[in-house]
């Protein structure tokens, strides 16, 4: 099995997760959210973000809101729902026990 | 210089190169294709075709103001390849989709752990959903289900019944929870709206399709090969149950040449009778054994008898045993020596059985009768009564009934003791006497391989009368030797009576005379219990008053 291919499931595994803390600090749109986990050198294509973002909004997680842009089409701002904020709270938990256990097995 | 398109891409207009537009289009509807199946698409393409054109808002200007290819090509990077983020879309989307396309009515792989339940799937149903049910439940097309079903009808109607029971006692799945469960599939959010949204889309998608695909020859192939299908089904079924057939009709046959084998052996080696007839025209009650003794000549031992019938019939009772059983149990070996022998030891006994019939036959080649005049005393007036002997004890038809006895019409044989056969009825025929005395003429024949065993055999007849004042009783048999064998003796009586002398014919009579002439032209069964006068033109009846069928005739 392609090495790439593991590491892209790694990835998708966290990314609910990071998109959910991503939007605990503020209302963004795809790209702003694209653009502060390329800061953080967590790099996702920007496609990836469309069907989660709308399946988190589906589950009630996110809900958003449409701005006019000055320059283009307009833009949806997604933010946490109470329930959003709740399930963030979880995961952190499930997270760091996560982090926690995976150090110590792969301890050698 | 290059042609460009005019597009309308998330609201905004944009000239773009064609090459550009194509691979953009192709691009789209890529991602379009792996989101089809899941809820919310056409909202996803929105948001896409929103960045995108965002995107390339930023690489158009005054100056340059159609998108490139390079465009295009840098913005899909940035967007990134579409069977890399569809995957995304609520867990395994893409194996969903892929599982669902191989499935022609959507029920998903096995998935370990899924809870699977029976409901009756109202929705693809064809009288009551029971077979679409169990169908989703063991992931098999419902059509086989329905095949047998149709076919268990005409059956007794069983499959009536049973389908029946299984109706009422299946809940249908009318909650999309449930439908779920029907299928196996995960109940949670995405899979109810993905169910919801798949009867709606469905059920347009039914509308739409439908009178193209009723058409396309792509279905008329499907459903040809469904019908093939089903025949062949059919063909199946039709095939085992006339091997089923088959298979009892060979075991019955087994068993009817088992059970022949055995009557055949039991025939053969026991001494005890058989009672292979009884009717009023024939019966046969005797041992094979003895008749054989009868009948064969001395050259033949009886070993050679037996042999050859057991070769004869058994080797091909056998041979049905041998391939019932085998056809019973599926046996295929074919045994080439198995079969040579058994060919070979048929024709041998073939061959046994018609040499020991020729023997036989040689032994009556010739016949020869001898007459012998039997002593009759004289009665003291006209008329002679004529009687067979009355005690029981020599009536062939009593004594003897069911004992050693064979009867066919009016020749009778009995084995009477070891040494003896008696052999019945002699026949009497009454002419005028050429003297004036009564005289009664035996005349026994036999017949044997030559005249003189034949003369021998007709001397060594024993026949005896007895008699008491006028009356003479005659035996209704005679007797052989065991050894003399069965070579057709018989043996005739001639009785004589002078003319104007009158005889008297007891009742008994009617069993030993035959087709006497007599000028009344009556019947053996008239004749008895009467007096005739013998006269110059033959016996006449003297006292067959009120007779219907008597021609009167007066006497001289």
């Amino acid at each position: 099995m392609n090495i790439e291919n593991t590491k892209a499931q790694m990835k998708k595994g966290v990314l609910e997760f990071c998109i959910l803390s991503v939007l605990s600090t503020g209302d963004h749109y795809p790209s702003e959210i694209i653009g502060k986990m390329k800061d953080a050198k967590l790099l996702v294509v920007e496609g990836t973000l469309y069907p989660l973002l709308m399946r988190l909004k589906n589950d009630g997680l996110l809900s958003y809101r449409w701005e006019e842009s000055v320059s283009g089409p307009p833009r949806k701002y997604y933010k946490l729902t109470p329930l959003g904020k709740q399930f963030l709270k979880e995961l952190e938990l499930s997270w760091n026990e996560l982090v926690d256990a995976v150090n110590k097995t792969t301890q050698k | 210089m290059n042609r460009t398109i005019t597009m309308n891409l998330g609201g905004i207009i944009f000239h773009i190169e064609e090459d550009a537009y194509d691979r953009l289009n192709k691009y789209l509807s890529t991602i379009k294709g792996y989101f089809k199946e899941s809820e919310g698409c056409d909202e996803i393409m929105h948001d896409i075709e929103a960045r995108i054109a965002e995107m390339l808002q930023g690489k158009v200007s005054n100056i340059k103001q159609a998108v490139l290819l390079a465009d295009v090509e840098a913005v899909t990077a940035v967007m990134g390849k579409p069977e890399d983020f569809a995957g995304e879309s609520g867990g395994s989307e893409q194996q969903n989709k892929s599982s669902n396309s191989a499935n022609s009515d959507g029920s998903s792989n096995a998935q370990s752990g899924r809870r699977r339940r029976v409901f009756r799937d109202t929705d693809e149903k064809i009288v009551g959903g029971v077979c679409s049910g169990i169908a989703n439940y063991f992931d098999l097309d419902p059509i086989w289900l329905r095949g047998a079903f149709a076919i268990s009808l005409f059956v007794f109607g069983t499959g009536f019944l049973l389908y029946v029971i299984l109706w009422i006692i299946i809940p249908e799945a009318k909650t999309t929870a449930e439908k779920l469960e029907m299928r196996g599939e995960k109940v949670d959010i995405n899979n109810i709206g993905k169910a919801v949204n798949e009867e709606f889309e469905g059920f347009k998608k039914r509308m739409n399709d439908f009178s193209n695909d009723v058409k396309s020859p792509q279905n008329k192939e499907r459903m040809r090969s469904t019908m093939q299908k089903i025949v062949a089904f059919i063909g199946e079924v039709l095939r085992s149950f006339i091997k089923f057939l088959g298979k009892g009709v060979a075991f019955f046959l087994t068993f009817i040449g088992i059970a022949l084998m055995i009557g055949l052996l039991a025939t053969i080696f026991g001494r005890g009778t058989i009672s292979v007839f009884d009717s009023p025209g024939a019966s046969i009650h005797f041992s094979l054994y003895e008749l054989s003794s009868a009948i064969l000549p001395d050259s033949v031992p009886i070993s050679l008898v037996v042999i050859g019938i057991i070769l004869l019939f058994g080797v091909p009772l056998i041979s049905m045993i041998y391939r019932g059983v085998k056809f019973l149990f599926n046996i295929k070996q074919k045994n080439r020596i198995v079969k040579y022998t058994a060919n070979v030891l048929w024709l041998f006994g073939l061959a046994l059985v018609v040499y020991i019939g020729i023997q036989i036959g040689t032994d009556f080649s010739e016949e020869a009768s001898v007459r012998q005049n039997m002593n009759i005393i004289q009665p003291k007036g006209n008329t002679l009564y004529v009687d067979l002997k009355p005690s029981s004890e020599d009536d062939l038809e009593i004594t003897y009934n069911h004992h050693h006895k064979i009867r066919l019409g009016d020749w009778t044989m009995i084995s009477k003791d070891e040494n003896k056969f008696r052999l019945g009825y002699p026949v009497m025929n009454i002419v005028p006497s050429t003297t004036d005395n009564f005289e009664l003429v035996a005349v026994k024949s036999a017949q044997g391989v030559d005249r003189k065993e034949a003369e021998y055999r007709a001397k060594k007849i024993d026949y005896s009368i007895n008699q008491v004042d006028s009356t003479i009783q005659f035996s209704s048999y005679f007797d052989i030797d065991n050894a003399d064998k069965l070579r057709g003796q018989d043996v005739k009586l001639v009785l004589k009576v002078p003319v104007n002398k009158v005889i008297f014919l007891s009742k008994r009579m009617e069993k030993i005379i035959f087709d006497i002439d007599n000028v009344n032209d009556a019947l053996d069964s008239d004749m008895v219990n009467r007096k005739w006068v013998m006269t110059t033109q033959g016996l006449e009846c003297i006292d067959c008053d009120g007779l219907e069928n008597v021609r009167k005739h007066k006497i001289n």
